[in-house]
């Protein structure tokens, strides 16, 4: 679906990522790697395929980028990059597949990752995690913080993750439930702001029609009262449904 | 086969002395007249070694029936000075109070025997619980007890203790209590633990097993030898002598029409508890269990305060429970209100009234509950029902008649489960290198797995080795596998410590607290998988009254209880229990006379006459009854055994089908769903369905009922109810207790213990990895023969399935305005749940239509 935002900058959601074809820019949210071997530490003992799913997803995407003829030019990482707090080694090996994949297609100095509040300590010792990243007129960051410098005049786009949006349709009450992934769009200090659904397959996410109640404002960027009139974008497998706004759940 | 004699002459005193120590002998002419019936049945055959199986009422002497002659060898022995350092009998019982219990009934006998000789036998006694210590483990290890008392899981874990497992290479006789109790997994298990017991033991393990009233025993008594040519059992069936007083009673005369049926109800059962001594009331319910307390207390505050009146279920803390029990056996309460936890044997003293509050469901039970009562032998036991409407009336009308006629309900024992074999093999693994062969025989020789497959016995293990993780990293595996040498063993140095804290059959649940917004007032438990069918504002019913959904934190669920509005959610059936085939079909039965009474036309009075007959009831109970049926007749058919009843209506643009089918809800939930499928996917949209014992209902828009009739046939049932079933929540629970127990989710593992709703919050991720190995997961297709067979009854839904076919049992489709009396309550009742047609992505789409709509409309 191509969209284009009052300040005229093209980008299209690709399941769950967003691309923007001018700029050749692919953007994941929360990847959390390492989310399934913290479940099996847990004694819950799944097969470990988490980076295999992820990199199957990413081929797809690509795929899809490369057949509409645009170019591929550079991957951000919106954080949360890895699950557990503490520093595991198998993420650390992990991380290097996922990156030696995309290093075919993209020079590594290309795969911007962000920091999230899950990525506590260095990660590896060949990413670097930013705070943020800028590009032209666009902003990227977790969302868990806020920085100055996002809110500079030049920026018009903002795009975060971190807050993982869900949304939980009903019919018949108690029965009749089946939960989403979307992304949510809207205004905020002038800008527009876009929240990237998880990447994380296994979790749909925390439900929207829980925000009158269970948002935590010292968890977001994003103010309540902004967030309520944000516009939902529920991700189906062959397209994106517009569903009114946040509030419009509550 | 296994070859079973049924004893039926009882042994005299004279044949029993003479087979007796002159201590024991004389120890029982001291304390005792003369023998009861379960020890002249018992004390021979268990003095020459023969495998028997009794079942006799409650507090009918059976603990001293199964000990007596083990003693008695004991100190023979202990006379000629031969008594060894080891252990000689075994006795397992599922419950852990009464393993305490025994100790006491079996240490005092022992006590004074030895004052009556005034000497020391040295007959030590032991238990060993998961309560046991390890400092009195390894006290156990150096003096064994020469009778170990222990539970199903304990023994589990003793046999894959290389030392203890010294102790118990000669083990004479091993005594299985409370059988009665075991027909769900832990008796699976056991009958594994007892296959290991006798392999390990280089002379056989004389088997004695005890129960309540029991059918069928020849399959019980299977359960308790194996199955196997060489093994020969005895059974001895002690039949009921006890006097028993049961009578249904109504808290008003109208139950249609009376506005204060409850305040009655209270009214009623403070009366009766007033009028006895103690009283023990069963509610089938935990959060009934609480609201009657509660109601008690406040109607009646001069009556009832916190010393003497006490709730009793499950979800109580253990210590909590412990105490009721004590001031119960000590008469310091008047009065106990328990869910079901009060069933089973563990003595609670003098009790002179049961009162059941609703239908128990099957007669075994209502015995079982009924034989608390005047626990001696010849004490009269007093049982009371309270119904509140016309279907429970009937049912416990039909109930108490069974009684009175002695007739049991069969019990079965769950076959071929794969993940309580996997948990054995683990054990098996741990104790020594197996040939596949050996291990195989002796699983084979199990009467739960006497037809296990061999393709099922290999995909288990090949589970168990890590076949199936298709990763280099094997997660799952817990034992290897050499197929060259055909050899088994235990893998990983954690293998004894995860068996140990793991080990286990029963699921554990965790619940949410519900709490007044505001006020914080708790209200109630509700299970978690049934908050996770909620959302804000859904109004639910708890312990009778309507709630609505506000918001959660963490285990706590905060609700409005000022709700004008109907409950939007479906009560939570996990709980309840499900009427028993056998009483639903005498039910039937039941209602083919009345309605041939009916036919007859007959004078009203010679009806009356009839029904007072033939259920033993007053003439205010047989008018109810009358009415409620003439009411059903003058308005469409009564259904009965020889014909189902469907009803067709329409109602708000939904059209129903109601089928009037008194088979007990385990039947009805297998044909509904069988049925709702195929009617769903004829349609394409999802059914609505709501089940009860009496029959179910379907709701949708597109029904082809007639094409589904034809469709559904006893040899398809399965195929539809595996793709019926394979979205439900269900499916999804039932696999996630069955892969804690196969221990694929570890409750401890690495030290630490993982709370159940984390479990469960997770196990979703679980199940979705299974499934994309492969379909066929051998733990995958255990939780689908779990919900099958145990959850629901599809062995006599298949039954009920080849009467139609037949014409035993005909079909009549009839169309009505309004549902018909017979129907009323499973209309009122509400949907239990959905078939799920539609795929997640098509009801997004036509979500997304209706979202469209609206907001055209509302511009």
């Amino acid at each position: 679906m191509d969209k284009e935002n009052k300040n005229l900058i093209k980008y299209e959601f690709l399941d769950r990522s967003i691309f923007f074809p001018d700029k050749g820019v692919l953007v994941l949210g929360d990847i959390h790697i390492g989310y399934e071997q913290a479940l099996i530490d847990a004694g819950v003992l799944i097969p470990n395929r988490q980076v295999k799913d992820i990199i199957s997803d990413l081929k797809k995407i690509i795929k899809k980028i490369k057949d509409s003829k645009y170019n591929l030019k550079e991957i951000i990482f919106l954080g949360d990059i890895k699950h557990l707090f503490s520093y595991a080694w198998k993420e650390k090996d992990n991380l290097d597949k996922i990156v030696e994949f995309l290093e075919e297609y993209i020079p590594q100095e290309k795969i911007i990752f962000i920091r999230g509040n899950h990525d506590t300590t260095e990660i590896h010792s060949k990413i670097k995690l930013r705070d943020f990243y800028i590009h032209g007129e666009i902003a990227f960051l977790h969302g868990h913080k806020s920085f100055l410098e996002i809110f500079d005049k030049k920026i018009k786009v903002i795009i975060t993750g971190h807050l993982h949006p869900s949304v939980i349709l009903t019919e018949v009450p108690g029965v009749k439930i089946e939960s989403y992934k979307c992304f949510l769009e809207g205004s905020y200090k002038n800008k527009t702001f876009i929240v990237l659904p998880s990447f994380i397959k296994f979790v749909e996410g925390t439900a929207i029609n829980d925000y009158e109640e269970m948002y935590l404002e010292s968890f977001s960027i994003i103010p309540k009262r902004e967030i309520m009139n944000f516009k939902v974008y529920i991700l189906g497998e062959e397209r994106i449904y517009e569903f009114g706004k946040v509030k419009d759940f509550n | 086969m296994t070859e079973i004699q049924v004893i039926n002459e009882p042994n005299t005193k004279e044949q029993i002395f003479s087979n007796l120590n002159p201590i024991v002998s004389n120890w029982f002419k001291l304390k005792f007249k003369e023998f009861v019936e379960s020890q002249k049945y018992c004390l021979v055959p268990i003095k020459n070694r023969e495998n028997i199986l009794l079942s006799s009422p409650t507090g009918s002497g059976k603990t001293l029936s199964a000990f007596a002659s083990i003693l008695s060898y004991l100190i023979d022995l202990h006379e000629k000075g031969n008594l060894e350092n080891r252990t000689y009998a075994v006795y397992c019982s599922p419950l852990k109070a009464l393993s305490r219990d025994i100790e006491v009934n079996l240490k005092k006998p022992l006590e004074e025997m030895e004052k009556m000789v005034n000497k020391k036998f040295g007959i030590r006694i032991g238990l060993r619980t998961g309560d046991t210590t390890t400092l009195e483990r390894t006290k156990m290890l150096k003096n064994p007890p020469h009778i170990l008392i222990t539970t199903p899981e304990s023994l589990a874990i003793i046999l894959t203790s290389k030392n203890f497992v010294e102790h118990l290479r000669k083990t004479e006789f091993c005594i299985v209590d409370e059988i009665h109790s075991l027909d769900n997994k832990r008796g699976t298990y056991l009958s594994l633990t007892l296959e290991r017991l006798n392999e390990i033991s280089t002379i056989w393990p004389v088997k004695i097993g005890l129960s309540a009233t029991i059918e069928p025993m020849e399959e019980v008594a299977k359960f308790l030898v194996g199955v196997s040519p060489e093994r020969k059992v005895k059974i001895a069936k002690v039949i009921l002598d006890k006097k028993i007083d049961v009578e249904v009673l109504s808290p008003v005369d109208n139950i249609m029409e009376d506005q204060d049926l409850h305040l009655k109800m209270y009214d009623l059962i403070s009366d009766l508890i007033q009028e006895h001594k103690t009283t023990l009331i069963f509610t089938n319910t935990r959060s009934a269990t609480e609201r009657v307390v509660n109601f008690l207390k406040d109607r009646f505050p001069t009556e009832y305060g916190d010393d003497n009146i006490a709730a009793h279920h499950s979800s109580l803390s253990k210590n909590h429970r412990f105490d009721i029990e004590e001031r119960l056996r000590q008469g310091k309460l008047k009065v106990v209100v328990c869910s079901t936890s009060l069933e089973l044997g563990i003595d609670i003293g003098f009790i002179d009234l049961v009162i059941m509050l609703g239908s128990p469901k099957s007669s075994s039970r209502a015995l079982q509950r009924l034989g608390r009562a005047g626990h001696r032998l010849r004490e009269i036991s007093k049982g009371r029902f309270i119904v509140l409407d016309r279907d429970d009336l009937i049912e416990c009308c039909i109930i108490k008649k069974e009684m009175i006629e002695k007739k049991i309900n069969k019990i079965r024992f769950p076959k071929n489960c794969l993940d309580v074999l996997s948990q054995q093999i683990y054990g098996m693994a741990i104790y020594k290198i197996w040939k596949e062969k050996e291990i195989l025989d002796l699983i084979k020789r199990s009467y739960c797995y006497a037809d296990l497959t061999r393709k099922d016995f290999l995909d288990t293990i090949s589970y168990l080795s890590g076949e199936y993780a298709l990763e280099k990293n094997n997660v799952y595996a817990k034992i290897w596998y050499d197929p060259e040498t055909k050899e088994i063993g235990k893998r990983g140095k954690l293998a004894r410590v995860i068996y140990m804290t793991n080990i286990g059959t029963i699921p554990e649940e965790s619940f949410i607290t519900v709490k007044i917004a505001g006020t914080n007032e708790v209200v109630g438990l509700i299970d978690e998988g049934f908050l996770s069918r909620m959302r804000k504002l859904d109004v639910f019913v708890l312990g009778g009254k309507k709630y609505q959904h506000k918001y959660t934190r963490g285990m706590n669920l905060y609700v409005s209880s000022e709700v004008r509005r109907n409950p939007t959610i479906p009560s939570w059936f996990s709980e309840m229990l499900p009427l028993s085939f056998d009483s639903a079909l005498e039910i039937s039965k039941f209602r083919y006379l009345i309605r041939k009474e009916l036919e007859s036309k007959r004078p009203k009075k010679k009806i009356l006459e009839f029904i007072k007959n033939y259920l033993k009831v007053p003439e205010k109970t047989a008018e109810a009854i009358y009415n409620y049926f003439l009411e059903q007749h003058s308005f469409l058919e009564i259904p009965h055994e020889k014909l189902i009843v469907i009803e067709k209506f329409s109602d708000l643009g939904k059209k129903y089908l109601l089928f009037h089918t008194l088979y007990g809800r385990r039947v009805n939930d297998a044909l509904s769903r069988a049925i709702g499928y195929i009617i769903g996917a004829l349609g394409g949209r999802d059914i609505e369905i709501g089940i009860s014992d009496n029959g179910f209902y379907l709701a949708g828009e597109r029904m082809m009922l007639k094409r589904t009739l034809e469709e559904l046939k006893e040899k398809n049932l399965e195929k539809f109810l595996k793709e019926a079933i394979d979205r439900t929540d269900v499916l999804a629970r039932r696999f996630r207790h069955c892969a804690a127990r196969s221990l694929m989710i570890l409750k401890n593992y690495k030290g630490k213990n993982k709370s159940v709703g984390k479990q469960q919050m997770k196990s979703h991720f679980l199940l979705s990895a299974v499934k994309k190995i492969t379909n066929e997961f051998p733990i995958l297709r255990e939780a689908r023969r779990e919900v099958l067979e145990d959850v629901m009854d599809i062995k006599n839904a298949k039954l009920v399935l080849s009467w139609i076919e037949k014409k035993k049992v005909k079909i009549k489709i009839l169309e009505t305005d309004i549902p018909s009396p017979f129907s009323l309550g499973l209309i009122l009742q509400g949907h239990t749940d959905l078939i799920r047609i539609e795929d997640k992505q098509e009801f997004l789409k036509r979500m997304h239509e209706l979202h469209i709509k609206k907001i055209i409309e509302n511009k």
